[in-house]
């Protein structure tokens, strides 16, 4: 049994409010199936029907103004509970729960347009009222269908992959070996955490920027338990950089995770761990004269802004690319 | 007798109740409340909060005919009941493995599920694909949504009285999309920019909504700048990630060398600028001249 086994009075009314309706409109339902339904335990559950939802009623608790109920031979039936004929209504937040949950999925790619979700959902958008015009769209984030397809499939029969992945932050695309360990989505990506064998270390991938999935043909075992990813975390060894930011850079604490934030004036000196050069070269030519480096790790020249920027000069001063 | 059963007549007799029952009414009607007056109602009170906190409607009306008024309690049917959307047992399951695999900020889906006929059979699949996250203002926007009510919130400062279209989430947040009465226009709002809660109010309805489609803006298309058309080339190593990201409706050309075209509108310069250097040397703007210089001469004098 699960966490059901001792459930709070609370609990046990919340799901006699939605079992009541549901043996009402069967005749004879099976106490293992409605225990297994509605995770209520099996003797817990004969109880509270025969000693509880019995004598339930309306005043003046005449024996025809009492719900009855019946059981017999692992059976039950329930009748004269018409007040009680439909479950609660679901909250907002839960119908905004399910909802949200089935568009989610029928928007990964590869969903069947008119499988039993896309039906399902259907129903329950009438029942809701979520008709003509009215919508909720949930789109987890943008990846190619082939793409998250090959790796679902290589995440769930633990198979060894090689992709072609383009490093964002390093600017650097590559080949690499990999165990694929989990497909997940946060803040409108998709994520793989995978075990990477040219790193010899798990890694997270963003799915959008693997260009190509091949199956190597080997399988691998899974770690028992597998690891909670997390998108990024600087690490100890990852070179630092001190920047002072004005006021018109003053939202890149609220984006990058900042090892300190001080304020200086109208200045915020911050201090951000730094993956890898060509990410922080990135960040200082968007903020331009907005941010200067007060002092960096072995690694990053001073003048890193400069060195990025004549570079870019130099495809600019070649001309146009025309074809 | 049980809490239990007591909570159970309680909600018996106030669904079936044609009219506000008092308080001392349902002393009498419902048994296993204690005699004694203060205990009984602070059961009372106890018993009440246990029933709204699980979602039922109760309401609380003056008793026709009183004089004093006397406060009446009843659970109106039509908040109550669940409009069943009669799923059958395979929509039921995919329902429960989507609610398995994207959780909704701390919302129960068994629970939900349970209203709507209970798990039918573990699916065995993992789940855990995604978390969506809350916002302050989802739950009322959706309440809003699906029973057209005007809503009226404060966004970035100014007054705002919307008629509800469509909820999208989308890049990591939630938007409203609604036809903005005092602007005469569509708009969309992100939802965490709304400020406090938004009022509704059950006399305002909004016409039902218009089909409107899910729109998807770059940062470089919300500003106010005078709009134009810009190309820029990216390099074939980045080609894939940026037709990903983008989309292929903004992909005009493609080389041979795998190299690719964006085509797209810009009226935000500066998030364009942003943009275009994240290519960092892997890309350059080809058109229109302006555009082109405008990044060159912001490399120019920061290569200073």
């Amino acid at each position: 049994m699960s966490a059901a086994s001792r459930l709070s009075a609370g609990q046990r009314l919340e799901r006699l409010l939605s079992i009541v309706p549901w043996v009402a409109a069967r005749d004879g339902a099976s106490i293992e199936e409605i225990a297994r339904r509605f995770d209520y335990p099996q003797e817990r559950l004969l109880s509270d029907l025969q000693d509880v939802v019995f004598m339930v009623g309306l005043y003046p608790f005449t024996p025809d103004q009492l719900i009855e109920v019946m059981v017999d031979d692992g059976k039950v039936w329930i009748r004269y509970a018409e007040y009680f004929e439909r479950a609660l209504r679901l909250s907002p937040d839960q119908a905004l729960a399910l909802v949200a949950a089935g568009q989610s999925l029928l928007a990964v790619p590869g969903a069947e347009a008119d499988g039993p979700l896309a039906r399902g959902l259907a129903k329950l958008a009438r029942s809701l009222g979520l008709e003509g015009g009215a919508a909720i769209d949930v789109r987890l984030g943008a990846a190619p269908a082939d793409i998250i397809d090959s790796l679902r499939t290589a995440e769930s029969t633990n198979t060894q992959v090689e992709i072609d992945y383009y490093a964002f932050g390093r600017d650097e695309r590559s080949r690499r070996v990999v165990d694929p360990l989990r497909l997940f989505v946060e803040g409108g990506q998709w994520y793989l955490f995978a075990y990477c064998h040219q790193a010899e270390d798990e890694r997270v991938f963003r799915v959008d920027r693997v260009n190509a999935v091949n199956p190597t043909g080997t399988t691998f075992v899974p770690p028992d338990r597998r690891p909670v990813p997390t998108v990024y975390r600087p690490r100890d060894d990852d070179a630092r950089v001190t920047l002072r930011l004005s006021p018109d850079a003053a939202w890149v604490p609220e984006h990058y995770p900042c090892e300190s934030v001080e304020r200086d004036g109208d200045d915020l000196v911050v201090e951000l761990a730094v993956t890898a050069v060509p990410w922080l070269e990135r960040l200082l030519l968007r903020l331009g004269p907005a941010a200067t480096i007060e002092a960096a790790s072995a690694g990053i020249p001073a003048d890193l802004a400069r060195i990025a920027a004549t570079r870019l000069l130099e495809r600019y001063d070649r001309g146009v690319s025309r074809k | 007798m049980s809490k239990l059963e007591r909570l159970m007549n309680l909600t018996a007799a106030l669904l079936s109740a044609e009219r506000p029952l008092t308080a001392r009414e349902l002393r009498e009607r419902v048994p296993g409340y204690p005699d004694e007056k203060a205990s009984f109602r602070r059961a009372f009170e106890r018993d009440k909060d246990d029933l709204r906190e699980m979602g039922v409607p109760l309401v609380v009306e003056a008793v026709p005919g009183t004089d004093p008024i006397v406060d009446g309690y009843r659970i109106p049917k039509d908040e109550y009941y669940l409009r069943d959307p009669g799923l059958d047992p395979d929509e039921l399951a995919a329902l429960h493995l989507a609610a398995r695999a994207v959780h909704f900020d701390s919302v129960s889906h068994a629970e939900a599920l349970r209203k709507l006929g209970g798990v039918v059979d573990d699916p065995g699949e993992p789940g855990d694909l995604a978390a969506l996250p809350n916002a302050p203002a989802l739950a009322s926007l959706f309440t809003a949504l699906i029973e057209h009510r005007l809503v009226r919130f404060t966004y970035r400062g100014d007054e705002r009285v919307v008629e509800p279209r469509r909820l999208d989430f989308q890049r990591g947040r939630w938007y409203l999309t609604g036809f903005d009465r005092l602007r005469d226009d569509e708009r969309h709002f992100r939802l965490d920019r709304i400020e406090g809660e938004p009022a509704t109010d059950d006399r305002d309805t909004a016409p039902p909504p218009v089909d409107s489609q899910a729109t998807w803006r770059q940062p470089w298309e919300l500003g106010d700048d005078h709009p134009v058309r810009a190309r820029v080339l990216v390099d074939a190593d980045q080609a894939g990630w940026v037709a990903n990201e983008l989309g292929e409706e903004v992909v005009a050309e493609r080389r041979d060398d795998g190299s690719l075209v964006l085509e797209m509108g810009v009226s935000d310069e500066a998030a364009f600028r942003s943009f275009v250097l994240s290519f960092l040397d892997h890309g350059e703007v080809l058109d229109p001249p302006e555009l082109r210089d405008m990044v060159v001469s912001w490399l120019r004098e920061l290569s200073r």
